[in-house]
């Protein structure tokens, strides 16, 4: 599986076969639970993939470079087979890696609905572990509170409550509180409450302790997270890893996705789902990008195996597996997150749960809408045994509503050419862009519309090809068309009254170029976010009905929906 | 042969210790003493100075965190006037509305037990290293708090389910060694007889989840008494221990142990190592295999497949044959399975 795709062709071809005088560079990035090498080769004037693997990070370099010598010796160029171990240990290698261990927070705050949500948000989304969390409205005794701050094991604290406008004297209650827990420890202090309090907390504090940062909550309705985000960023790198920021995979995936959004002038959402880590990145057209990192967003996520979570996961399984099962299965992923998941119930379990973590994900984002492309990272998304179902993970649990392309980072190399710096991140990339991703095709994904009614008729027009359509979508209805990898297509999109792309206008008709890939055009006019039966051999029906869609071959649309 | 184990017992922080690093430290020895605060008291700070509420926080010459004594000063007036302490106790903050001040005076000392044999390394606030001599075995999860006692196999099978009958008297105080699993009846029944801890192959995550929810409502209404932990050795579901582990327990009855269920660990004193395990195993090796259909199972492989070869999932990947224990030859990704090393000879 790891040799289809442009590498393999390149291998076997032996006008492009690396000689004896190729030159080689290594991509290595270095996960909680699995380890991606990549192979860069340059051969005939021009650095292409050559070939990558990917192993438990356990097993250690030596097996990796074997692993790799083993895939590149049957297409590699004679004279240099005997000698690729050598080549490969001595190629300069770019590496990143998992944050060796997720910043632990201790959170106090006013109100757990508002000010101690945003700042949960803000700090599980930049990275953080929230090791402790008091609010003043948690049921607790003021003494219970202090004991679990006492108790809690942390890097930093985060305080936040008030409002802009006002004092709120329950917020320098919590602040004292977390002076009176954090004792003598010189842990950092980040207050993020109300601006006009900042001074009279500090005072609580040694001077120097606490830094001040914009209100995440500046009043009832106003809500910003980003500038504590990216202070909390900050100070995370500062207090876990020190050195190599550019290094930590969460860093140089954002900074490889937003590469990516300049160069193709794209908007990109990319998306790496790791054993620990889920690192979001959305990146603008100009290389801006915001990302969310959540150190427990990982397929070990304790949100899976918590209260009704294998439950709510078997409820959304295609196949009849009990909770019980569900439950365990989720468990030993924990336990061993570089295990591999042998039958298909398990890999069901594994695909089901990434789907939910995605979900959550897409949900704490917000409406996701207007994405040009959408990239799948990390080896449940992008080593999926089928291209349909890294497809449809992304789908399911993204909605990305509007026309995207669908790619995946099959060969794990984003992460590590993140890891350039400033002058040459540019140039890696441009290098290997047309290796990099594999493109999965394009997805046209409506909300709204009346059960069983037409929803949207798309028109597929190619260049040497019959127009396709105008295809009907019904609403809850999935079809895919076949459009390969590299053709063109244009589409005619044509939706009914109530139904939208997500765009801002509530236009009727689009007209838009895609490009396409493994599973072709996909039109899909289920409900964002999905909806399914509550009767469980209904559900289990409908789950069945869109695995099997995208497993199955595209095909053109009968005679009777040709144009 | 390992050197001893670092083991970092958590204490929260403003824990006075008592114990100096070199010290050796017995399980039921006290590390520190801790003083929990008591509900607090509003201690008036703006009347006695004779200031605006929103003016005290500026006047105070102590900082929220800060314990006093009786009599200690808290604030300071511009005319020399002094709040002082009413009673000795953690100051938590002022308020700028009424200001006052909060003040939590302190409990009694409590004892802050390590449950850990061994040397001091290192003193923290908020931590305490201790050099541990014994076999370290560890888990893949487990529950509860941190447990000393006497290590008894309580199953004659490492593929045996531990009954809640096989529980008496006997087991009060001491860390019993079930096999591929315990129900939360089995467990709750444990606690209650006042067993420490359970070691287990597996156990179903829903039996530990009821078992858990059960304790934290007998915690509420003030019923629960003692502590009590469980490790897992293998994985979750029904997995039995392996044999050359349960070998090792089996010799090592009677010896004194320490476990530590949520953080997945066993610590058994006067014992020889325990048997390690290594991922990536080598043709020829004992394997034991993670995740199903032959979770728990041991073997041995005999052959590692050329290429990449797809599981009955899809997923491709470096595959070994293994031959298990029950005759059955299987093809098993190799990243299912971990070498079982034999016990090294003793010194």
């Amino acid at each position: 599986m790891t040799m289809e795709g442009p590498v393999a062709g390149l291998l076997r071809s032996p006008s492009e076969r690396p000689g004896p005088a190729a030159e080689l560079s290594l991509l290595v990035d270095v996960g909680s639970a699995w380890t991606k090498a990549v192979v860069v080769a340059r051969a005939r004037g021009r650095w292409r993939i050559a070939g990558h693997a990917a192993q438990p990070s356990a097993w250690g370099e030596e097996e990796l470079v074997n692993a790799l010598v083993a895939r590149l010796a049957e297409g590699a160029d004679r004279r240099v087979a005997d000698r690729l171990a050598e080549l490969l240990g001595t190629a300069p290698r770019i590496a990143c890696h998992t944050p060796r261990r997720a910043g632990r927070i201790g959170l106090a705050a006013v109100s757990a609905e508002l000010s101690g949500a945003s700042a949960r948000r803000a700090a599980e989304s930049a990275g953080w572990m929230v090791a402790e969390a008091a609010t003043a409205d948690d049921g607790r005794s003021l003494v219970d509170r202090l004991s679990a701050l006492q108790a809690a094991d942390v890097d930093a604290w985060l305080l936040a409550g008030g409002f802009d406008d006002g004092r709120a004297d329950q917020a320098l209650e919590m602040a004292g509180l977390v002076a009176a827990a954090r004792g003598a420890s010189r842990t950092p202090v980040l207050w993020a409450g109300s601006a006009v309090l900042a001074d009279e907390v500090a005072a609580l504090f040694e001077p120097g302790a606490l830094q001040a940062v914009a209100n995440p909550r500046p009043s009832a309705t106003e809500e910003d997270l980003v500038p504590l985000r990216h202070t909390l960023e900050g100070l995370l790198q500062q207090l876990v890893e020190p050195g190599g920021v550019r290094q930590l995979t969460p860093v140089s995936f954002r900074r490889a996705v937003a590469e990516l959004a300049r160069s193709t002038e794209r908007r990109v959402l990319g998306v790496d789902l790791g054993a620990r880590y889920a690192s979001w990145v959305l990146a603008d057209a100009d290389g801006t990008a915001e990302s969310r990192v959540f150190a427990e967003g990982g397929l070990s996520a304790s949100s899976l195996v918590g209260p009704g979570g294998p439950a709510r996961l078997a409820r959304l399984l295609p196949l009849a597996i009990d909770e019980l099962a569900v439950a365990d299965a989720l468990q030993n992923l924990r336990a061993r997150p570089g295990t591999l998941p042998q039958t298909e119930d398990e890999l069901a379990i594994m695909h089901g749960a990434a789907r939910q973590l995605l979900a959550q994900g897409a949900a704490d984002e917000g409406a996701i809408s207007g994405i040009d492309l959408l990239i799948g990272s990390g080896r449940t998304l992008a080593a999926a045994p089928r291209p349909g179902q890294a497809a449809q993970l992304l789908l399911d649990g993204v909605r990305p509503l509007g026309v995207t392309e669908l790619a995946i980072d099959a060969a794990g190399a984003l992460p590590p050419l993140g890891a350039l710096d400033d002058a040459e991140i540019r140039e890696g990339m441009g290098m290997l862009r047309d290796d990099l991703l594999t493109p999965l095709g394009a997805a046209v994904v409506c909300r709204g519309g009346h059960p069983g009614q037409v929803a949207m008729r798309v028109t597929v027009h190619r260049a040497g090809w019959p127009t396709t359509g105008p295809v009907e979508l019904r609403s809850g209805q999935l079809q895919l068309l076949p459009l390969g990898r590299g053709q063109s297509a244009e589409l005619e999109i044509e939706l009914e009254a109530g139904v939208t792309l997500g765009g801002p206008r509530r236009a009727r008709r689009a007209q838009v170029t895609v490009t396409g890939g493994a599973l072709g055009l996909i039109l899909d006019a289920r409900e964002v976010p999905l909806s399914m039966p509550r009767r469980a051999d209904d559900r289990r029906a409908v789950l069945a009905g869109w695995r099997d869609a995208f497993a199955r071959e595209p095909s053109a649309p009968p005679p009777g929906d040709q144009a | 042969m390992t050197g001893p184990a670092l083991h970092r017992v958590r204490v929260p922080r403003g824990t006075v210790p008592s114990v100096m690093v070199g010290s050796d430290v017995g399980p039921d020895q006290v590390l520190g003493l801790h003083r929990r605060a008591s509900p607090a008291v509003r201690v008036q700070l703006a009347t006695r100075l004779r200031v605006r509420p929103d003016a005290v926080a500026a006047l105070l010459l102590v900082r929220p965190g800060t314990r006093l004594a009786e009599g200690d000063a808290i604030a300071r007036g511009p005319d020399g006037r002094e709040a002082r302490a009413p009673t000795g106790g953690l100051l938590l903050g002022v308020s700028a509305i009424d200001g006052t001040a909060l003040l939590a005076p302190l409990g009694p000392e409590e004892p802050v037990i390590g449950h850990v044999h061994g040397r001091i390394r290192a003193v923290e606030d908020g931590a305490i290293t201790v050099e541990v001599p014994g076999a370290l075995v560890r888990g893949v999860g487990g529950t509860g708090e941190a447990v000393h006692g006497e290590l008894v196999v309580a199953v004659h099978d490492p593929g045996e389910e531990l009954r809640a009958a096989a529980i008496d008297v006997g087991a009060t105080g001491k860390i019993l060694v079930g096999g591929s699993r315990a129900s939360a009846e089995t467990l709750t029944r444990a606690r209650a007889m006042g067993v420490a801890g359970i070691v287990l192959g597996g156990v179903l995550d829903k039996e530990l989840r009821d078992f858990e929810a059960i304790q934290r409502r007998r915690r509420e209404v003030g019923g629960l008494a003692g502590a009590f932990g469980v490790l897992l050795l293998e994985g979750f579901g029904k997995v039995g221990i392996d044999p050359q582990r349960f070998g090792w327990f089996k010799a090592h009855a009677g010896r004194m142990a320490s476990l530590f269920g949520a953080d997945g660990l066993l610590y058994v004193y006067d014992a020889e190592p325990a048997p390690g395990r290594r991922t990536l195993p080598r043709v020829g090796e004992r394997v034991i295999a993670h995740r199903r259909p032959f979770q728990g199972r041991a073997g041995v492989l005999v052959a590692e497949l050329d290429d990449l070869h797809a599981t009955p999932s899809g997923i491709a990947t470096r595959m070994g044959l293994v031959r298990f224990e029950d005759g059955r030859l299987a093809p098993v990704p190799l990243a299912n399975l971990e070498a079982t090393l034999p016990v090294p000879p003793s010194a």
